[in-house]
């Protein structure tokens, strides 16, 4: 195996987008990527590309095809990944496999989403589609009112206030007031959140992700080459991913997130590295519960301790365990197939020592974790800092 | 989708029709062609009892296109007499009177969205049980 860097990185920022179109947006996260390393589209073998809503929102599958096309690569293999909000690592885990095993050497990964422009109804369509149809369809059932569920399960058990809850996105607004890539880059207040529109109960509206339009883009070779063209760049020392039944009803507990602990696991086992070796973690938050229930299976704190870590501030910029660097899923946005790629770009920028504001002491080790259908994928990427 | 997609899974929206495994003697719902739990593809149909109990729900105010018209409505987690849990819209209830514990049973309703061409479409829903 060969070991895998990302030597650079290109992203537009989380917003709505009104004057590009989803192949805009892909062709300015690509060919900023390509220009930070100075590396030509020609000298690229491949890419994957990540999205979730193409087909469903703007009629456009095919996607990779379309987009590769469209940045002059027609001549290297283009794959789409479609695995609802986990697509954008899933893409990076498949190139991190040909990177490592001598498949591909430079390979580029960019996750690309519009999702502004359709209407509020439309949109929880869109998001309910990733659900399964043939279950979901025609009964009413939407994917708000299964994290309800959770959530109240989640408050339930450990006894805890929905207002600790909700600091988790109260800190990505914190983090995201000083980052110029953030769809939300302001504070927002528990009492907001607590006052904002309830879309299942208990659910809150600024709880939760809102519809974004982004593209983030990341390079990776072999480790050898990276020192080579002498590029600033982060080792991807394991990528990681497990699954878990989809059915919330087959799971043993709506709370057991078995795949979310199986991945981390692995991860940890399979590199040596553990919890309190981390520098900083950005964990895929899409309500605020998720996240808190990921800082507990990650290992970060013991279950139903997560609302503590936000509580005693461990995990600000400056806490023991620094999480959603630059506003997570909630504050930077969540275009819904490129979130696991701009995890890594955030990766990158904090281990590199390019975070601007935002930057963690002595970052050396990064973790994201992304997620589709409540943990029923769950891919960990561990980033390493390199010199 | 297509009325024939719909028509396909009348079964398990109008007569609440799960699986049974032959192999594990799980039983569980919506229908499939394999086992989640074991593998087996020996399935015979089983059909759900059609009383249990509110274990958990939720008051639904975002809706997907059509169901904003009869927001708010319940979304609730049931489980049935013979112990399969079930996530179904519960009815006939005042969004500030449902509970958690309600004994709640099997209602076929109309559904506020319709089919390709205006074909009215129909769901399984709970309703509390009148004692």
């Amino acid at each position: 195996m060969r070991e895998v860097a990302v030597v650079s990185v290109g992203y537009t920022r989380v917003s709505e987008h009104w004057e590009k179109s989803i192949k805009g947006l892909f062709v300015e996260a690509a060919l900023k990527a390509l220009e930070n390393a100075d590396l030509s589209v020609r000298s690229l073998d491949g890419m994957y590309v990540a999205n979730v809503f193409a087909g469903y929102l703007q009629g456009q599958t095919n996607l990779a095809n379309v987009l590769a096309d469209s940045l002059g690569v027609y001549d290297k293999f283009a794959i789409s990944i479609d695995a609802g909000g986990a697509s954008g690592a899933l893409a990076i885990h498949e190139a991190y496999k040909d990177v490592a095993h001598g498949v591909r050497d430079v390979v580029m990964v960019c996750g690309v989403e519009k999702m502004s422009e359709t209407s509020p109804q439309e949109v929880v369509s869109a998001l309910t589609s990733v659900a399964d149809q043939e279950y979901l369809r025609y009964t009413g059932i939407t994917v708000h009112s299964l994290a309800a569920l959770i959530y109240k399960t989640y408050l339930r058990r450990f006894n805890k206030k929905q207002e600790d809850v909700a600091l988790m996105s109260v800190v990505d607004h914190e983090h995201a007031i000083t980052c110029s890539h953030a769809q939300y880059p302001f504070k927002l207040s528990v009492e907001a959140i607590m006052s904002s529109a309830i879309l299942a109960d208990p659910i809150r509206a600024l709880e939760v992700i809102s519809p974004s339009d982004g593209s983030a883009a990341i390079i990776m070779c072999p480790h050898e080459k990276a020192k080579e063209l002498g590029l600033s760049h982060v080792k991807l020392v394991t990528s990681q991913i497990a699954r878990d039944k989809f059915n919330l009803m087959e799971r043993d507990d709506l709370l057991s997130m078995k795949a979310l602990i199986e991945a981390a696991q692995r991860a940890y086992n399979s590199t040596g590295i553990t919890p309190s070796d981390l520098s900083f973690v950005e964990l895929y938050d899409d309500y605020s519960v998720m996240g808190v229930i990921a800082l507990e299976k990650l290992g970060l704190c013991g279950p139903g301790e997560g609302v503590e870590l936000l509580k005693n501030g461990e995990v600000k910029l400056s806490g023991s365990i620094p999480v959603n660097t630059f506003g997570g899923l909630k504050a930077r946005g969540a275009p819904l197939g490129a979130v696991g790629v701009y995890q890594a770009v955030e990766a990158y920028l904090q281990l590199t020592g390019n975070a601007g504001p935002n930057q963690v002491k002595n970052a050396r080790i990064g973790l994201t974790q992304t997620s589709c259908g409540f943990n029923s994928i769950v891919v960990i990427n561990l980033f390493e800092a390199c010199c | 989708m297509a009325t024939s997609a719909y028509w396909r899974t009348r079964l398990q929206r109008y007569r609440l029709m799960g699986n049974k495994c032959s192999t594990c003697n799980k039983i569980f719902f919506p229908p499939r062609l394999v086992c989640p739990y074991c593998g087996s593809v020996k399935l015979s149909e089983s059909k759900l009892p059609e009383r249990g109990r509110l274990v958990d729900y939720t008051v639904v105010y975002s809706a997907p296109e059509c169901y904003e018209t009869v927001i708010p409505y319940v979304v609730g987690l049931v489980e049935l007499e013979n112990g399969v849990k079930i996530v179904a819209p519960i009815t006939d209830v005042d969004v500030n009177e449902v509970e958690e514990g309600m004994e709640v049973e099997l209602t076929i309703r109309r559904l506020p969205e319709q089919l390709e061409g205006g074909m009215i479409c129909y769901t399984y829903k709970f309703r509390p049980v009148i004692k």
